[in-house]
């Protein structure tokens, strides 16, 4: 008997590419905790070292901001209560018509 | 002038340490899900990061607007919400498009009483945009022959039984191709330089 041929249209790009996504996904999701440590022990990084540069993006910002460094909140508030301390010059008449 | 203390903490925390804080994932759970979220930005335009994704999940999570069934780890959901949530991207910038190419069609009165209805399909451009991501991925195991036959079995949609089949893959080959394909995942997610 002859053997059967299932042909079915070629899967669109985007339906190959969220199956590849969907079991890396899975692979991801699999991988023992010991893997993780391994991996980030090749790239250098230690997640048992506090600050560890493996949470940029978890427990801190991924993009880093000046203010991240610097209070500049604290700056801009420092100026605002200066210019607020600041009395108007009343001695200068006010030109009417 | 005595200094009256702030009554509240000024310091703002972000969603994954308040998951953190409140135990629903623990640290290495924070780093297999910062690869899966790293994995699903792939194709996303620039200004979506895969921190968005995965400090997204977690916010739905934390303000309960996604509720964990149960029995389903909380990891695997998460990872679920983050595939969601790329999906609901590209909804939203199909129909962002759709809307664009309506408002010009009114202006120029071309069909001044119609609206098309357009396949769900997906456009040209995130088909091209599918078919580089995927060279990308291929190109992470350039040098690992079966995983690349993995690879492209997975896109074929085959069965591992099927794929080793295919290209005569013993089980344990098969197994710690898997292995070094995880590892370079990995890597590939936990990696500080940006992509």
């Amino acid at each position: 008997m002859r053997t059967k041929v299932k042909t079915t249209a070629p899967a669109s790009p985007e339906a190959r590419f969220m199956r590849v996504l969907q079991a890396l996904e899975q692979e991801l999701l699999d991988a023992s905790d010991e893997e993780i440590i391994a991996a980030a022990t090749d790239l250098g990084m230690n997640p048992q070292m506090k600050g560890s540069a493996l949470f940029a993006g978890l427990k801190y910002p991924a993009r880093l901001q000046l203010s991240d460094f610097f209070e500049l909140g604290m700056a801009a508030r420092l100026e605002a209560e200066q210019t607020s301390i600041v009395v108007p010059d009343r001695a200068t008449p006010k030109l009417t018509k | 002038m005595r200094q009256i203390q702030p009554l509240v903490d000024t310091k703002v925390l972000r969603p994954a340490e308040s998951a953190l804080a409140l135990q629903l994932v623990t640290e290495m759970e924070l780093l297999r899900l910062k690869a899966i979220a790293r994995l699903h930005a792939r194709g996303l335009p620039p200004d979506v990061g895969w921190d968005d994704l995965l400090q997204e999940a977690l916010t739905r999570v934390l303000v309960g607007s996604r509720l964990q069934p149960e029995g389903v780890p909380t990891v695997v959901f998460l990872a679920g919400i983050i595939r969601s949530l790329r999906s609901e991207h590209w909804r939203r910038a199909a129909s962002r498009s759709r809307r664009q190419t309506l408002r010009i069609d009114q202006a120029n009165e071309t069909v001044p009483h119609e609206v098309e209805l357009r396949d769900p399909a997906p456009t040209p451009e995130r088909s091209l945009s599918a078919r580089q991501e995927l060279a990308e991925i291929r190109k992470l195991f350039a040098l690992d022959i079966v995983a690349l036959q993995i690879i492209g079995g997975l896109a074929d949609d085959l069965s591992p039984e099927q794929i080793r089949s295919a290209h005569g893959i013993s089980r344990t080959d098969y197994d710690s191709a898997r292995k070094r394909m995880r590892r370079t995942l990995l890597r590939e997610g936990l990696t500080c330089e940006r992509k």
